[in-house]
């Protein structure tokens, strides 16, 4: 069960994470980016990130972490995505991915 | 970890060097969808001082770096493709001064365009080069790439409004190196300033920026015009020039274009045709004159629409500018559309041809692009002859990419003939290497890539700085 919740998760990050382009114009209006010690805090960063770990590129090391539950879910960036990207979707689903994993290990 | 990154945390202190492969990741890739596999980390300097720590170390252990804005870079400047280090200047983001009695602004390269424009803001100023990427954009970047924006006809582009810069040089002592001035009229002997704007980050890293600012325009006017015939369309710039008339901006969208983008733009504008949107920059006082002479021309040249808008405010609450807004997110939308899938990338050009050739070039243009079975979107700066041409692909198809590239190359080859430049305000990086070469022999100078070649062997004897691009 634990496994295909997590499929799905990352199947449904896999295509939202697509969109992106880097283009950063969400940036713009993150509330968290200048708080974080680089760009992994503010949404370009988050979304490439999920995309990376949802493709199994990358794992969930302190900093990957700490960039997902800076996140404030407050959907500023979604005003200004030219791809339409669930932004905060991916976040939440990647902070999923991250708590089934943490459960698996445990 | 490497030996790079624990020799770099030692030089740096706590907090500025970060080696996680997924954060490197982040600052390996920009929106031209090129991304590179060289980094070892990214180095997060916070003063002149940290930046010359870097290149002390980088130049003693011939490590390349590849220093970075906001990478929003279209022409690959800012990716890492061999191993070494990406400097990131996003933490050196202070505005040091204003002057308003000296007409300049001192600031950190990594404070972003808009940001400082906020400030600038608060005098009555501002810093007119608007690249569409300057809420995210930094001052540093768009130094390096020679940025230009819609306002370019009237202002330039970087070079005309950065006075002097501070650089730390990449040799044995990381020397810090000043030039320029703080006054418009300044004669140095070679423009060692210029010469540093545009140079994608091969010849120095950009340490502090003295930039020239200007007033906010009291009111600027608007009109959104619909033609059927592109002549027309340019027909009546030319008729405002002849009036003596300097748009603040003059952005047309061709036919094809519009109906994508309206779809997407959510406006109550009966959009249809090819679009011309003019701004100007009035006092109040001739603000009635200025709105009376726009319109009339549009009508003298048979636009079949003109919606009016008295102020920036105006035109933003009747959606004058929604629909140039979206001709980047009509490419996406169409080419997810065409492929039947969200994965694609968005290929957008930069040339620039004399605006007496414009009318010419778009039908070449759309000549070109259906020969390769694209469809052209397109818009440009009308006013300074900029064209932004784009077509959409899917990067995992092997055949497309290879169209899109033969598509790349002719576009370029279009913008010589018809006297232009391959160009205009995207820079070089590793994506136009090809067209400067080929701009090079149109211009009967190949000698032209001797002399830059030249000049990047004397500012970087090791060739440690952001290697492999431009020349």
């Amino acid at each position: 069960m634990q496994s295909n919740g997590a499929e799905a998760l990352r199947a449904y990050i896999r295509a939202e994470t697509s969109k992106c382009m880097f283009c950063g114009f969400c940036e713009a209006l993150c509330p968290t980016l200048y708080h974080g010690p680089h760009r992994g805090y503010g949404p370009r960063g988050r979304v490439n990130l999920a995309r990376l770990i949802a493709r199994g590129e990358a794992s969930f090391t302190s900093d990957v972490v700490e960039s997902m539950y800076s996140c404030l879910l407050c959907k500023a960036c979604h005003l200004k995505c030219p791809g339409g990207i669930d932004i905060v979707g991916v976040v939440r689903a990647t902070r999923s991915l991250y708590v089934l994993s943490q459960e698996v290990s445990a | 970890m490497s030996s790079t990154a624990s020799d770099l945390k030692k030089i740096l202190g706590k907090g500025k060097v970060i080696d996680d492969p997924a954060i490197v990741k982040l600052y390996s890739k920009e929106p031209s969808g090129m991304e590179g596999e060289g980094a070892i980390a990214v180095v997060f300097p916070e003063s002149v001082e940290d930046v010359r720590r870097i290149i002390r170390y980088a130049y003693e252990t011939s490590t390349p770096v590849y220093p970075q804005g906001s990478s929003t870079s279209l022409a690959g400047s800012a990716v890492p493709f061999e191993r070494g280090i990406v400097i990131s200047m996003e933490r050196m983001k202070k505005i040091h001064e204003v002057n308003l009695v000296d007409g300049v602004a001192i600031v950190d390269p990594g404070i972003r365009i808009d940001d400082l424009n906020v400030e600038l803001a608060r005098y009555g100023y501002m810093f007119p080069v608007d690249p569409a990427s300057s809420s995210v954009a930094t001052v540093g970047g768009a130094i390096n790439s020679g940025a230009g924006g819609m306002r370019g006809a009237k202002y330039g582009t970087m070079r005309d409004w950065v006075l002097g810069l501070e650089l730390v040089l990449a040799d044995e002592d990381a020397t810090l190196l000043r030039v320029g001035c703080k006054t418009v009229k300044c004669r140095q002997g070679y423009d060692l300033t210029r010469l540093i704007v545009g140079s994608e980050g091969t010849l120095g890293i950009v340490t502090k920026a003295t930039l020239r600012i200007t007033p906010l325009p009291e009111q600027v006017v608007y009109i959104l015009a619909f033609y059927d015939k592109l002549e027309d369309l340019a027909q009546t710039v030319v008729d405002l020039k002849a009036s003596r008339i300097t748009p603040l901006i003059a952005e047309f969208m061709e036919a094809r274009t519009v109906e994508l983008a309206k779809k997407l733009a959510n406006v109550e504008i009966d959009a249809e045709g090819h679009m011309l949107l003019v701004g100007v920059d009035v006092y109040r006082e001739a603000a009635e004159r200025m709105l009376r002479l726009l319109e009339e021309t549009a009508r003298k040249n048979n636009a079949k629409k003109v919606y009016k808008a008295w102020s920036t405010e105006e035109a933003e609450e009747k959606g004058l500018f929604a629909i140039r807004r979206n001709l980047f997110t009509s490419q996406v939308y169409y080419t997810r559309q065409r492929l039947g899938k969200e994965n694609v990338h968005v290929l957008i050009e930069d040339i620039v041809v004399p605006p007496s050739r414009l009318v010419e070039a778009v039908k070449r243009l759309d000549e070109i692009t259906r020969k390769y079975g694209f469809t052209l979107i397109l818009g440009g700066h009308i006013g300074d002859g900029n064209l932004h041409p784009a077509v959409g692909y899917d990067p995992e198809d092997e055949e497309e990419k290879k169209r899109v590239h033969d598509w790349y190359m002719e576009v370029m080859k279009l913008a010589l003939e018809l006297g232009g430049s391959m160009s205009a305000e995207h820079g070089i990086g590793v994506m136009k290497k090809e067209g400067l070469r080929m701009e090079a022999e149109a211009l009967g100078s190949p000698k032209m890539l001797d002399l830059m070649r030249g000049i990047k062997q004397v500012f970087d004897p090791k060739g440690i700085l952001n290697p492999g691009k431009v020349v």
